[in-house]
């Protein structure tokens, strides 16, 4: 391969780490301000070139083990963060944005992960893109809502409103949702297809309606009129859901016959 | 500011009473599990099912409407009782999503109580049916009368209200069989998972062929003192093609050379055969503390032994490949006469008279070599409905994502 992942994901965080420092500077001074953004965008711009070598080396794309989506998150991440500046005008966003995003590439350069061009039958489906894609999208719109949450707890902690961040928070969670649902329909109808029933209780499936009921909750106590405020440590918990459907299902007791587990270890 | 505090069942009800009826319903399933020893929620079969849930629905818009403004029934059709309903089958699916699900011994409790089960048991189908009425009352009141503005909030509840009915109440009309067949031969016969007597299917399948293709095989260390294989954790995985090389701490491996199917001639030398036959080879050299030999090593097949190249005590060995891709060539014949030839493979199904026929799988001792091929035939006679469900939120949704964007840009 031209560039290895090693070069990449460390380029990728100076990136973004030094697009962070200059941006955070550039409060003052408007001139850091276009530096700052094409330096963060810059390390994006690396990983999705990654993506794209990676995807041509493979023969196959890189979305079926837990580290090649891990990429995807890394890549896409960052864009969620850049997108709520550009709509809401909230500029905090994007440093937990990418600090996640490298967060993730650390973890993928401490497991490095057995480089496999091998796809099973069941993965050969004009599905398969679609249902993970919309998938991570998803993830990450809701990953950038957990962490807005998190953020606006902990201003009310300190006795701080923030109506422009409950906003933000509460539209990345619906997009999310939304994204989830997608994720889910594409997943049954292709689950038909490949294994002959739409449904199957299977622990993956499981978990992925749990984590879409959590935010189903969330959107009906919204329409409730339930105190916004109060709702934020619901979205900024709510992640945790998303997080076990996403990597911990493979540990528990019930993934024992799951038809999700494709790392080998 | 005084608060006032609101006491148990004070109109109008609202999360407690939502909660505590909720919590009621659970418990009476669990009890109605414990007294008939978790034996689960009897299977009714068409036409029964398909009337029950005709009544079912018609009762709910009906009641609905006829008494939209009585307040237990608002508070029946209220988003408090719903977050509860939602609240409840979170719970019970979290306990089906960590505690493995299938067989338990008889008298355990998980058993008695259907834990193992959870998805066919009492109180899961209590809380959904309970669940189906209050989102059934809900969306009454916003199909009449019917407003433009009210669009996405019909089609993504009617939608799930649909796909969620018909799913479960269709779910014992779900036909589900496993047609083994050899090469060569019909077969008629299903297997269920249920019972050791197969049952005879309206149709026969006849295979003409079964083939399965691989993966290019993987070079690998062999340990065979511990019966191991040594694997580092940052390996790629060796794809094995000529020109390829490979090394482990101290071992130089080359591949000069490589058959994909092969077979040793009259000398002993591998020379190229016919995909049926043969197997892949691939001539080696091999580097280690200095020395270096070439030999040709195998992947062996059920008939013939592998070959592999000792490197003092550790062998090289080649590794058939992952399957790529398995099919069998087959045709069906009805009972009265109608016939489709066709090549089933994973993720291409077949359609056959209402019936939907996949390629599940194969002698995998056998693995290319197979001449027997295992058929899934499937009957859901509910799936149209349980679609346009799922069709129907999806475009509820695509209104929603719309509308979030606009009012956001309001806001």
């Amino acid at each position: 391969m031209v560039i290895d992942f090693t070069t990449a994901a460390i380029l990728a965080i100076a990136c973004w780490a030094l697009g962070s420092l200059l941006d955070l500077f550039g409060r003052k001074s408007a001139a850091l301000k276009l530096p700052a953004f094409l330096l963060s965008i810059g390390g994006t711009f690396i990983m999705a070139a990654y993506i794209a070598i990676y995807w041509s080396y493979l023969g196959r794309p890189p979305l079926r083990t837990l580290g090649e989506t891990r990429l995807w998150y890394a890549t896409l991440i960052p864009l969620a963060g850049f997108l709520v500046e550009y709509r809401w005008k909230i500029a905090w966003l994007k440093y937990y944005c990418m600090g996640l995003a490298g967060f993730f590439l650390v973890i993928n350069l401490l497991h490095p992960e057995v480089f496999d061009k091998t796809l099973m039958p069941a993965l050969q489906s004009p599905w398969f893109i679609p249902h993970v894609v919309v998938y991570l999208v998803g993830y990450v719109l809701l990953a950038a809502s957990s962490v807005a949450a998190l953020h606006n707890v902990s201003l009310q902690l300190r006795h701080k409103k923030n109506d422009a961040g409950e906003t933000a928070a509460h539209y990345l969670a619906l997009l999310g949702f939304v994204l989830l649902t997608f994720g889910l329909i594409f997943g049954a109808l292709w689950a038909k297809e490949a294994w002959g029933h739409y449904w199957t209780w299977d622990p993956k499936e499981t978990w992925a309606f749990l984590s879409w009921l959590a935010y189903l909750g969330y959107l009906h106590a919204f329409r409730y009129k339930i105190d916004r405020s109060k709702l934020q440590w619901y979205l900024a918990l709510s992640f945790i859901v998303l997080l076990v459907c996403w990597f911990g299902v493979n540990y528990l007791p019930s993934a024992q016959n799951s038809v999700h587990t494709y790392t080998q270890s | 500011m005084v608060v006032v505090r609101r006491r148990w069942f004070q109109s109008p009800w609202e999360f407690r009473e939502a909660f505590l009826v909720t919590a009621i319903a659970v418990i009476a399933g669990f009890i109605i599990e414990y007294l008939g020893a978790g034996r689960g929620v009897p299977s009714l079969h068409q036409p029964v099912n398909a009337i029950a849930l005709a009544i079912f629905g018609v009762a709910v818009l009906g009641v609905g409407l006829a008494f939209r403004n009585n307040a237990v029934v608002q508070w029946l059709g209220g988003i408090p009782l719903g977050l509860a309903l939602i609240f409840a089958i979170a719970v019970l699916s979290f306990i089906g999503g960590v505690l493995p699900q299938g067989e338990a011994a008889p008298d355990s409790l998980s058993a008695l109580l259907r834990i193992n089960q959870i998805f066919s048991s009492w109180p899961f189908a209590l809380t959904v049916l309970f669940f189906l009425a209050n989102l059934g009352f809900g969306l009454s009141w916003k199909l009449l009368p019917f407003k433009m503005q009210n669009l996405q909030f019909i089609l993504f509840h009617a939608g799930f209200w649909l796909a969620l009915a018909c799913g479960v109440f269709g779910s014992s009309d779900l036909q589900r069989f496993v047609v083994p067949i050899e090469e060569g031969k019909a077969n008629n016969l299903g297997y269920s998972m249920n019972s050791d007597v197969p049952t005879k299917l309206p149709f026969s399948i006849y295979l003409e062929n079964f083939s399965l293709e691989e993966y290019p095989p993987q070079l690998l260390l062999y340990d065979p003192q511990n019966d191991k294989l040594l694997v580092e954790r940052s390996q790629a995985i060796i794809q094995v093609r000529k020109g390829v090389t490979a090394s482990w701490k101290g071992v130089n491996v080359n591949v000069l050379d490589y058959l994909s199917y092969g077979l040793r001639g009259a000398d002993g030398v591998p020379q190229p055969a016919d995909q049926t036959a043969g197997i892949p080879f691939a001539k080696v050299q091999v580097t280690s503390n200095g020395t270096s030999f070439d030999t040709w090593i195998s992947t062996g097949s059920p008939m013939l032994k592998p070959d592999a190249a000792d490197l003092g005590g550790i062998l090289l060995i080649m590794v058939p490949g992952s399957p790529k891709a398995f099919n069998s060539a087959v045709s069906i014949q009805g009972e009265n006469g109608e016939q489709k030839t066709a090549t089933l493979g994973v993720n291409q199904p077949l359609s056959f008279n209402g019936w939907k026929l996949y390629q599940m799988g194969y002698d995998e001792k056998m693995g290319r070599w197979s001449q027997l091929s295992l058929i899934e035939v499937i009957r859901d006679p509910w799936l149209p409905a349980v679609y346009l469900g799922l069709f129907m939120i999806m475009a509820g949704n695509i209104l929603f994502f719309w509308n979030g964007i606009k009012r956001s840009e309001v806001s």
